[in-house]
């Protein structure tokens, strides 16, 4: 049973009320984020007010919802009414949001517990989680590992059992690749399918909210709850297609594609687990087809021309003037705005933003924007032909294991690379699970990704917890940290 | 090929004040990340490819122009210390 549904049950048979279950959370986080650094705010009052909540409602015998009185996260980068809200940037310390995301107005009413918010990248720009102001989240298999970015927090509380599941943001592999190195299940839905209203925006025309939980079935719940249309959002479409209802049913026939350029300079344990993966697929009754997608190859360059030029402009609004961090030294607004924006943000933001400006600057725009724009559309195009031969697409998430620590101290395009099998669906908006498929041996989590054409959740975490059923016992580790269901 | 007027150029556009010794190290950075971004003109050339409009393509979504209740002033001011008579407040640009 999936521990969302394991602790549902327990609240609703009175095995535990959920003060009780909060507390040992908690008690469980003061005594592990000293170690993992999962979690940059702990909110245990709200979260034991709400846990009341929860318990009155038991007590009177009402019915509990699906996510109702478990203790779960949110990345630091989803606004949170009066509980302060940084992207892990020193330029948003302080900050706290005066109003709702939607995704969490939706899992409030549902008296979701929160128990803090999570690091993560600065502006979840990073692969790593070490661009946050707050140091980086560490690897719960092992902590000499990175997490991995950008919603390492997430990725990290979930692995180390301080959260039952979060909720992350992708903007270009963000949920999968941390899910991936935790060993953990990330969802990145379609793009429109959940609401980004109150997501502190990297690229508007990426990012997506997701779950990261510790199983398909999990994740499922948390996505069928929080896709909904959402009017604040003119983007939003909300799901089409629900999830949880279809993942025992069975995938015999199924078309599982695998695209070539996926595996070009992937590792090779790596490549053997997914190949393994193919083999139990098969064995299910699923049928392999191989093709390849040579636009793939443009998708790096494509990706970080596109998400930095809509990064440059979505962070002009921080300049010191409304709210977060401002100079104290200035001559005039304009020496202001800029001294603010130098001291605020962090190498890595301000190299995006720098590239995104350039890419958008007068005399570059046609060469690098517009280029990749379209480019863009053939990438689209691209997917759309490749669904007509398959349902899904089975390829790596990310080319090697969790990173070792100091990792952004590398050059940045060295780090971009590690990206390649993550940001195609970002460019594509299409909807994509990593769930992990193996250890690597040193013991380290090995992730695979399945990719499903736009709305079309409901048959990648079909395959997915079909997968993870006939291998639960050698793709999940248990770690002896945290809160021990 | 990136240069060092580029990046002071760029950092200005993007109001970033760069310190001196920063502008090598950032020079460099760009010049490997512009390089990287070039391989998209390698790709096929531009008449080929047809303009992107967007992924869901979702046309606009109005709503009815009807005045809703917004945020009260105050709540806005608290994250500025409350402001100022009900103005964000920084020093002053014009003397008298």
């Amino acid at each position: 049973m999936s521990r969302i549904k394991y602790l549902n049950h327990l609240l609703a048979t009175k095995q535990i009320s959920c003060v009780e279950l909060t507390e040992k959370y908690l008690k469980e986080i003061e005594k592990e984020n000293k170690t993992l650094n999962a979690y940059v705010k702990v909110t245990d009052e709200a979260a034991l007010d709400t846990a009341k909540k929860v318990d009155e409602k038991i007590s009177k015998g009402e019915p509990l919802m699906p996510l109702e009185g478990i203790p779960m996260t949110l990345k630091d980068n989803i606004s949170t009414k009066d509980i302060e809200t940084t992207c892990c940037s020193k330029i948003l310390e302080g900050y706290v949001p005066i109003y709702d995301a939607t995704v969490w107005e939706i899992l409030k009413s549902q008296n979701a517990v929160l128990l803090g918010k999570t690091n993560m990248d600065e502006f979840a720009m990073g692969s790593s989680c070490e661009t946050s102001y707050f140091g980086g989240a560490l690897n719960p298999h092992d902590t000499s590992h990175v997490a991995g970015g950008s919603s390492g927090g997430v990725a990290s509380a979930v692995g180390g059992n301080i959260a039952v599941y979060g909720l992350g943001s992708d903007t270009g592999g963000s949920i999968r690749q941390p899910a991936s190195f935790c060993g953990l299940v990330g969802l990145k839905p379609t793009y429109g399918a959940v609401s980004r209203y109150g997501l502190i925006a990297y690229a508007s025309s990426f990012d997506q909210i997701g779950p990261i939980a510790s199983s398909v079935e999990d994740a499922a719940i948390v996505y069928d709850a929080i896709s909904l249309y959402d009017e604040k959002d003119a983007t939003s479409c909300g799901s089409r297609y629900k999830a949880y209802d279809v993942l025992a049913n069975s995938i015999k026939g199924m078309k599982i594609g695998i695209v070539k350029e996926y595996f070009e300079g992937i590792r090779d344990d790596i490549k053997a687990s997914i190949e393994e993966a193919a083999k139990v697929y098969e064995e299910l009754g699923a049928e392999m087809v191989y093709f390849n997608i040579p636009e793939l190859k443009y998708a790096l360059p494509v990706y970080y021309i596109l998400a930095c030029a809509e990064a440059s402009s979505n962070l002009g609004r921080y300049d010191g003037i409304r709210y977060g961090y401002r100079t104290s030294n200035y001559r005039d607004i304009n020496d202001m705005i800029c001294k603010t924006r130098s001291e605020g943000f962090g190498r890595e933001v301000k190299r995006r933003i720098m590239l995104g400006t350039y890419v958008l600057s007068a005399g570059y725009y046609d060469a690098y924007y517009k280029k990749a724009q379209k480019l863009r559309g053939a990438i689209l195009k691209a997917f759309k032909n490749a669904f007509r031969k398959c349902d899904v697409i089975l390829a790596p998430t990310v080319p090697t294991t969790a990173f070792e620590l100091n990792f952004t101290a590398k050059d940045p395009v060295e780090t971009y690379l590690t990206d390649i099998c993550t940001v195609p669906v970002n460019i594509a908006g299409l909807p994509a699970v990593s769930i992990p498929c193996g250890f690597d041996s040193e013991g380290l989590p090995i992730g695979m990704q399945l990719i499903g054409d736009s709305f079309r959740e409901d048959k990648i975490l079909n395959a997915a917890y079909q997968y993870e059923q006939c291998t639960a016992d050698r793709i999940y580790k248990k770690l002896e940290i945290g809160v021990r269901l | 090929m990136v240069t060092r007027d580029d990046v002071l150029k760029i950092a200005k556009l993007a109001k970033l004040s760069v310190e001196d010794e920063e502008i090598d190290a950032l020079t460099k950075d760009m010049i490997e990340i512009i390089e990287f971004a070039n391989a998209i003109n390698n790709a096929v050339e531009d008449a080929e490819l047809e303009d992107f409009d967007d992924i869901n393509s979702v046309v606009n979504a109005f709503h009815e122009d009807e005045v809703v209740e917004s945020f009260d002033r105050e709540l806005i001011l608290k994250n500025r210390d409350g402001g100022e008579d009900g103005y964000f407040l920084v020093k002053n640009r014009l003397t008298r």
